[in-house]
């Protein structure tokens, strides 16, 4: 009987932490994956005009790299693996540097360099 | 309060005496061809030492104003030497300009000029000439994807720090007030520019109404971190409506972006109409200068 009373509780514990590891690892897991952003920027019409909207991006806590493209109007943006930023804070990013900020995606992965942004 | 002779009459852009002849001498001969002379002349030395100065932009053109600012925080530094040939004198300016974005929409700067007048019959002066400060407000802003399409207003306020006690003077002598809207339609293919201002000028000189047209032109296709030659050509111009006077230069213009931060650009002022007497006219400016953004 007092074998039964320790292993019960023991068990949905085990259990318990089980589903929340789980559960832990599977947002770590969905935030991996969307460790990618990529920001239609309105506005930007000169190269010499996108260093400070690469200065106000590179400034948001997380954001490890930038890369602008001017001709198409996007910057792409990298995150830390533990970090995740907000539509709101890369928007008030790109108002800061004087331009208008459209869509904003994240991504698991960029796509290649020669195709064209997923807008 | 020194003379105003015939001697400083063949030196160049002698503001001061200018300054003095409007004073002094108006009340005796308002009507005088050489009084007329001396006011076009002084209309004339103040925009070519002032039309380009504030000008700070991020990118083209060389020689107007443009609508685009730095961004929130954003800092930079301008500065340019400009060689200006005229038929009596050559003069040099080397303008420092310090622009400082408050606000994405609010930018305030100051403008500290070097100035050197070397009069072909007369002793060089050198030295600081009217310091300014100017402030610009984006007050309409349509963004689409490349393109831009901008207007601010802006006012500047120069002072007269320059020395106008010597022969040549390097400073007006007077406080201007330039009142003036500047618009532009700028894609990643091309740049339209348009920049007017009102100069109110104290000290009984005449005002000014300032106004210049730009075009300019990518050579190289877009990328970042930019590696760029622009071109540029500018119609710059200055009427004052008092007299009735007006000049024109044709302008163009190169700039060579090197990297995220740094911009050369050159470029070359023509005049194509000049309502000034001939020992006064300019053949030639030259600008050969550089711009920072410090973030």
């Amino acid at each position: 009987m007092k074998k039964k009373s320790i292993l019960l509780p023991g068990l949905m514990i085990l259990i318990i932490s089980l589903v929340s590891h789980t559960a832990v690892a599977q947002e770590h897991a969905k935030q991996e994956k969307l460790k990618y952003a990529q920001v239609k920027v309105n506005g930007m019409a000169c190269p010499f005009c996108a260093y400070g909207l690469e200065k106000k991006l590179k400034a948001i806590d997380g954001v490890i790299k930038i890369e602008i493209d001017v001709e198409n109007g996007v910057a792409s943006l990298e995150f830390e693996a533990d970090k995740m930023v907000d539509k709101k804070t890369i928007a008030d990013a790109v108002k800061k540097a004087g331009f208008t900020p459209d869509s904003i995606i994240f991504l698991a992965k960029l796509p290649e360099k020669e195709t064209k942004p997923e807008f | 309060m020194q003379p105003c002779s015939i001697y400083s009459l063949q030196k160049p852009n002698a503001q001061r005496c200018i300054y003095l002849c409007v004073v002094a001498v108006t009340k005796f001969y308002k009507d005088d061809m050489i009084i007329k002379m001396f006011l076009i002349r002084g209309i004339l030395t103040i925009s070519i030492l002032t039309s380009v100065i504030e000008s700070y932009a991020q990118g083209p053109p060389v020689f107007t104003d443009t609508p685009i600012l730095l961004g929130l925080g954003g800092r930079g530094v301008r500065t340019f030497g400009k060689y200006i040939s005229k038929e009596n004198a050559n003069v040099y300016i080397q303008p420092l300009v310090l622009p400082f974005n408050i606000t994405p929409k609010l930018l305030v700067g100051t403008i500290l000029p070097f100035v050197s007048k070397s009069p072909k019959n007369g002793s060089s002066q050198s030295g600081l000439g009217d310091l300014a400060v100017f402030l610009k407000y984006v007050v309409q802003q349509k963004d689409y994807p490349g393109k831009t399409i901008r207007t601010l207003v802006k006012v500047t306020q120069r002072f007269p720090t320059g020395n106008n006690e010597i022969i040549p003077p390097l400073g007006t002598g007077a406080y201007q007030t330039a009142f003036g809207i500047v618009t532009g339609y700028i894609t990643t293919k091309y740049g339209i520019y348009t920049e007017l201002n009102y100069n109110v000028v104290s000290e009984g000189q005449p005002n000014q109404f300032i106004y210049n047209f730009a075009f300019s032109y990518p050579l190289l296709p877009q990328q970042y971190p930019p590696r760029q030659l622009n071109i540029s050509a500018d119609v710059n111009g200055i009427y004052v409506p008092e007299l009735s006077n007006n000049t024109i230069f044709l302008s163009p213009g190169l700039q060579w972006i090197l990297g995220r931060k740094v911009l050369l650009e050159s470029g070359i002022q023509l005049p194509v109409m000049e309502d000034v007497i001939e020992t006064e006219r300019t053949k030639f400016m030259f600008l050969l200068g550089i711009r920072v953004l410090l973030f």
